[in-house]
């Protein structure tokens, strides 16, 4: 079976409060695209990594690419207007791989271990997920009703899907004009098939907005035994 | 006879908010303000005004200090037309932050020649004019200068030789009457900071006006023993 990679990195940067997409804010010195990229290096099992950036960063993808030396399993593409674009085009761009293992850039404290165990995993589909650790109830002015938390969890990347089944799942949803901010949900709305669940890391943060690099600093610095 | 201040990076953050500052010194007769923006020195003369009215003499003189072999015209045309050359605040500075396999030889070679070059040979001009009478250089470098700062590796080190070049002109200068300081900023609201730290929030760190007021006290008459030091300046919260 053959295994490929995509990893998002379309970010414009509006949530992190500046006109610079977070995909290049460093993290102890190094893009947080590359964090993600180095560890994708490190997989024998990846054959095939697409990359999708926005057309007005594409060049300076590629420049990073070359200039850190990834090799030639990694390749940029433009992304869509939308993450589901954005995936869409990445399945497309995967032809020749059984298994995609996706990601996000800003997600850069994965870890290899955590690539290994899901790509290991006999379920062809699965996410990560996280326990909510707090109350979580239904509304936006009022409070209209109550979720129960044990029902619930926290979809956190990578995930991993049989790479024609979720394009399916795409062209189905894309058919029903439905839009989703994840592929484990597209995937049970539009697919048949179950996704399993391994459970998350409370480090594999996402740099959303700006105290999460704070966060994301300190913790890097932990993992690299550098805390004072 | 008239007393003059020269200070480079002025169009901006630390270089503006010290031209205001020392615009209210009644010691002071001219302020000399050059940087490469034409506009951003309109904006600072504005400011002065603003602050201290037509006294001192507000000189804007836009150079872009990566010429290097333009300064000695530079600093004698100054000299010329003010008189003398008291003070001198070596405040412009460069940063363009990448990784270590993203820092090209271009960003090295710009970063040290404006932060480190530029103003080894603005005090090497300045000096020569300085000669016989008390005067003050003051130079800034950074809190990245003497600690590890990963993805800033070209900023950190020119910073680093900041410090170094600092302490060296002091001693070398002992004994003529020119006292060099140096002043290592922490995180100041600054458009370079703002290339340096682009998720910060800039309203959450010390102002350029705080640092403005650390370099009046030190460039002032009344202080005589910083001088040869690497001057820490953070605002604690």
């Amino acid at each position: 079976m053959t295994v490929g990679m995509a990893v998002l990195a379309g970010g414009v940067g509006r949530r992190i409060g500046r006109p610079f997409p977070k995909q290049f804010l460093l993290l102890g010195g190094k893009p947080l695209l590359i964090h993600v990229l180095e560890k994708a290096r490190d997989l024998e099992e990846v054959e095939d990594v697409v990359i999708t950036c926005p057309e007005a960063h594409l060049a300076e993808t590629v420049e990073l690419i070359r200039n850190h030396r990834l090799g030639s399993r990694f390749r940029c593409i433009v992304g869509g207007a939308t993450r589901q674009e954005s995936v869409y085009l990445a399945l497309r761009a995967l032809e020749s791989t059984d298994s995609v293992v996706l990601h996000e850039a800003v997600r850069p404290l994965v870890t290899l271990e955590e690539f290994r165990a899901l790509i290991a995993l006999p379920d062809e589909n699965a996410t990560y997920g996280l326990e909510i650790p707090f109350t979580v109830l239904k509304g936006h002015d009022y409070v209209e009703g109550v979720l129960d938390r044990e029902e619930l969890f926290n979809v956190q990347l990578p995930q991993k899907f049989d790479r024609a089944k979720l394009l399916a799942a795409h062209e189905a949803a894309r058919q029903a004009g439905t839009e989703f901010t994840d592929d484990a949900s597209l995937f049970v709305t539009h697919a048949e098939g179950r996704v399993r669940v391994l459970p998350g890391s409370d480090r594999n943060v996402k740099i959303t907005v700006p105290p999460d690099i704070l966060m994301a600093e300190a913790l890097y610095a932990d993992m690299i035994g550098r805390r004072s | 006879m008239a007393r003059t201040c020269l200070i480079t990076g002025a169009s901006q953050g630390i270089g503006r908010a010290t031209a205001v500052r020392l615009s209210r010194e009644p010691w002071l007769d001219n302020i000399v303000l050059v940087a490469r923006s034409a506009a951003g020195l309109e904006a600072t003369v504005e400011a002065c005004r603003r602050e201290a009215g037509q006294s001192p003499a507000i000189h804007p003189m836009p150079y872009d200090l990566s010429q290097l072999d333009g300064i000695p015209d530079l600093v004698a045309r100054i000299h010329e037309a003010c008189g003398s050359i008291d003070v001198l605040l070596n405040i412009a500075g460069y940063a363009d932050p990448k990784s270590l396999l993203d820092t090209t030889s271009e960003n090295l070679v710009t970063t040290f020649t404006v932060n480190v070059f530029a103003m080894l040979i603005l005090s090497r001009e300045v000096v020569r004019w300085m000669q016989g009478r008390p005067a003050k250089i003051l130079n800034i470098a950074s809190t990245a200068g003497i600690t590890a700062r990963p993805g800033w590796v070209a900023y950190a080190a020119s910073k680093a030789a900041v410090v170094s070049l600092s302490q060296t002109l002091s001693e070398e200068l002992a004994g003529t009457g020119i006292k060099v300081y140096t002043i290592s900023p922490g995180r100041t609201a600054t458009e370079l900071r703002r290339k340096l730290a682009p998720e910060e929030d800039p309203t959450t760190i010390m102002q350029p006006d705080a640092v403005a007021d650390v370099i009046a006290m030190l460039v002032g008459d009344r202080e005589r023993t910083l001088d040869g030091q690497n001057i820490i300046v953070r605002e604690q919260r």
